[in-house]
Order: C-alpha cells, then sequence, then structure tokens
C-alpha cells in the first residue's frame, strides 16, 4: 500500500535548531576559493551549521521542542506521543526517544519511538504521528526530526562534506476532526541501498581496525568503511526520476491544479541542481518553490519542516495554506505529502 | 556562435578548462575535477543553451566530451 490518508490531524506548530557554528564553503579546507565559489554557484550551498562534536541532534530538538510546548501553552501531560526522526541518534541504543521523554519531562505514559529514515523523515514521522494521532485514542504528538549529518562523514570527502548541515526541528500535531485529510505517497526500492550507506557499523559490518582505513577514490573523496558515502551520479539519477513520478501520480489522482490549487511546493533541499531539475520537469511556478538550501545546506529529513520555518513562516502564521512536499533519500525511499494548514504557531530559528 | 562552439563554451566553463584540451581524451578518468556535481552542470548548462531535457540514462552517459556530442545528436543538435 503505497497511498496514506489520515484523517482528524491539523499541523499547530513548527519551529527548529540550529548550532550556532555557520560555515561557508570557503571555510572548508578542502577548497580553494575557486572550488568553493564554483560550489556555491552550482550545488547552491552556500551557509551550512555544524555542531561541534558534544552537540548531538537531541540537544538541537530539545531545545526546538521546549520553546514550541512553550509557545503552545501545551500542558506537558497532554503530549502522547513523541517521535525522534534521525539517523544520528545519542546512542546506538537505547532509543534517543526514550531519553528525551525523561529529558522534556514528558509523562511516563508517551509512546515513543525512534525512526532512523533520513531524508524522507518529515513524511515518515508525519506518517506514523499522523495515523497514531487519527483514532482519536491519542491527542497530541511531537514529532522531532534533526540529524547532525555533517559528521557522518569522512572531513576529508569533497563529494560529501559541503552538503550537509545539522539541524534539530520540533512539528507539533493534534487530533482535530476539523482538519483537512493529509496525504502520502511512500514507496521504497531496497535495491538501490549501496547508493547511500555507512558500510561498517551495524551487525553487518561491525567497527574494527579496518573499519578507519581511508582509501582515496579519486576526484576529492577519500574515507574510511566506518564513513556515510555518497554515489553521486546514482543518487542523482534516483532523485530526478522516482519523486517526479510519485509527485504526478499524486496530484493527478487528486485532481490537483499546480497553479491553482497549491500555495507551496517544499522539495527536499538535496541540492540545487537536483530541486531545480524537479522544478523544470513539473513545470511548476518558481515562486511557488522556496529554496533554504543556501543557507542551512541538506538538512536530511529535516529540510521540509526547515523550510517551513525558514521561508513561508509569516503565511503559515496568518493564512490557511496547501502544501505539496516531495522527498527522496536513503533506503531508496521517495514520498510525496499533501496537507493543508490553517494559522499556526512557527517559532524563530533558534541558535544553539 | 555554432552550435560546437556553444558546446565548448559549456565545457570550459564548467570544467575551468582550455579549449584546447577538448577532444577524445577529454573524459571523467582523465579530468581530476570531473564529479558527479560537475556533470550535472554540465549537463544543466546543456539543457539550458540547447533548450533541450536529457533522459536521465543520457545524464549519467555524459562522462566525455565525445559522449556528449553522441548524445547531442540524439536530441538533433547538428554539431
Amino acid at each position: 500500500m503505497a497511498n496514506w490518508t489520515i484523517k482528524n490531524v491539523s499541523f499547530r506548530g513548527v519551529t527548529g535548531t540550529v548550532p550556532n557554528h555557520p560555515v561557508k564553503t570557503s571555510d572548508i579546507p578542502l577548497f580553494t576559493q575557486e572550488e568553493a565559489d564554483t560550489f556555491d554557484q552550482t550545488v547552491g550551498i552556500r551557509n551550512r551549521y555544524w555542531a561541534s562534536e558534544d552537540i548531538c541532534t537531541s540537544d538541537l530538538c530539545a531545545d526546538a521542542a521546549e520553546r514550541l510546548i512553550a509557545a503552545l501553552d501545551w500542558e506537558k501531560q497532554s503530549i502522547d506521543v513523541l517521535l525522534f526522526v534521525s539517523v544520528t541518534p545519542d546512542y546506538k541504543t537505547p532509543p534517543t526517544s526514550a531519553i528525551l521523554q525523561d529529558r522534556l519531562g514528558l509523562p511516563n505514559s508517551t509512546f515513543v519511538l525512534d525512526i532512523p529514515m533520513g531524508c524522507c523523515g518529515f513524511m515518515y514521522g508525519i506518517n506514523v504521528a499522523g495515523n497514531l494521532l487519527s483514532a482519536g485514542t491519542a491527542k497530541r504528538a511531537l514529532v522531532l526530526i534533526g540529524d547532525t549529518a555533517a559528521r557522518m562523514g569522512s572531513k576529508n570527502d569533497k563529494s560529501r562534506l559541503p552538503l550537509f548541515g545539522d539541524s534539530g526541528l520540533a512539528i507539533a500535531l493534534e487530533y482535530d476532526e476539523t482538519a483537512s485529510d493529509i496525504f502520502i505517497d511512500m514507496n521504497t526500492s531496497g535495491d538501490g541501498y549501496s547508493a547511500l550507506m555507512t558500510p561498517h557499523g551495524g551487525y553487518r559490518h561491525p567497527v574494527t581496525a579496518e573499519s578507519f582505513i581511508e582509501e582515496d577514490f579519486g576526484h576529492g573523496i577519500i574515507r574510511a568503511p566506518k564513513d556515510a558515502l555518497i554515489n553521486g551520479m546514482d543518487v542523482f539519477a534516483f532523485a530526478i526520476s522516482k519523486p517526479v513520478k510519485s509527485m504526478k501520480a499524486l496530484l493527478e489522482e487528486k485532481s490537483v491544479d499546480t497553479e491553482k490549487d497549491v500555495d507551496y511546493f517544499l522539495i527536499h533541499q538535496a541540492n540545487k541542481l537536483i530541486v531545480d531539475r524537479i522544478v523544470k520537469k513539473l513545470k511548476l511556478n518558481p515562486e511557488k518553490v522556496p529554496y533554504n538550501l543556501q543557507k542551512f545546506g541538506n538538512l536530511g529529513g529535516a529540510s521540509i519542516p526547515m523550510i517551513m520555518c525558514s521561508e513561508i513562516a509569516e503565511d503559515l502564521q496568518k493564512r490557511p495554506l496547501s502544501i505539496v512536499g516531495s522527498a527522496f533519500g536513503l533506503g531508496l525511499t521517495w514520498a510525496t505529502i499533501m496537507f493543508k494548514t490553517t494559522p499556526m504557531k512557527v517559532l524563530p530559528l533558534n541558535l544553539l | 556562435m555554432t552550435n560546437l562552439e556553444k558546446l565548448d563554451k559549456i565545457f570550459v566553463e564548467v570544467f575551468s578548462c582550455k579549449k584546447e584540451e577538448l577532444g577524445p581524451d577529454f573524459n571523467k578518468d582523465n579530468v581530476g575535477t570531473w564529479d558527479s556535481v560537475h556533470q550535472l552542470s554540465l549537463t544543466s548548462s546543456i539543457e539550458d543553451d540547447f533548450d533541450i531535457m536529457l533522459d536521465v540514462e543520457d545524464i549519467i552517459g555524459c562522462t566525455s566530451y565525445e559522449a556528449v556530442k553522441e548524445i547531442l545528436a540524439k536530441y538533433e543538435i547538428e554539431l
């Protein structure tokens, strides 16, 4: 079953936190100034925020969650669901969502779950939390999405290091019988798993001394098996084909006019070349497609909610909006989401 | 400007190389800066300047100067 319809769930708020450490492309030692300029122009990522070693994703998410709970004036005892959507947990075990339940002072009755799904994390988080809320058994959910993905890879991998930024986002969802339906199309192609992976560190290949031996793959790519890797062309081929088909199919199924019925298309900010191509392929009005990759880089699953915070916050707070989102990443997975919002809390971004 | 001049200009701009370097040996294996980002930048510029939309397979296939010329022929771009 690829398509999901979630009833009775409203977005109540969103905010984000990033580490107080902005990094320009020219600050990265792997680049000459000329190379940095070329990267900025072609990939479109001029700045990103990188966490220091002592800051985890959960720290960023906890800050965002505390501020959002306070702004919504939610009693902590009223929160039923806490999801932590991330590939950078505090530990391999226990789940970080459990640690966050205690840290945020949520009740013992809170349903917690870690979801390590990468760039489609927003769709996974909304789908799981939405379905948990939909029946009305649970009334309020916090979906925390973030990563410190920059340090998952090698500092000597020019193909990966400059792409990612770190962040922690918090999204508040609530049971609401007047809410418009949320539609999600989700897909998986596990045969492409090796295009985006961290070879060592799991139980298939536990960390050994060999995991730290770096290899030079040419084209500025030096990494060890413990480091996350990206097979650039495989990922690109996937990213410009599958998500477009998913979006087209859902838009057609719901008879959506992309000009009249949609206020914004929020596309996972992988890099400018990919987003531009999706916009071109779907013939979308560029004015309806906000970008923030120039400020934050690729934020993984937090990419779409960060666009909500950084680019369309005023609109989200003032008027009802119709939004279509598209994401693609680890797995390989890809997804399209359609949802309507009513005026909601959007707090300014915080630096930690 | 002829189509070939247009194509050469794109290569020179994307790879910051000299026009004289372009030829049968100008390919992914011999050009140090030819990574996925440069390849995407190359195909993106080709699409914009020649007003075409390349298939995914052709984008992946743009791994040398000669291959690009062959692929452009498929889109009825005469060089």
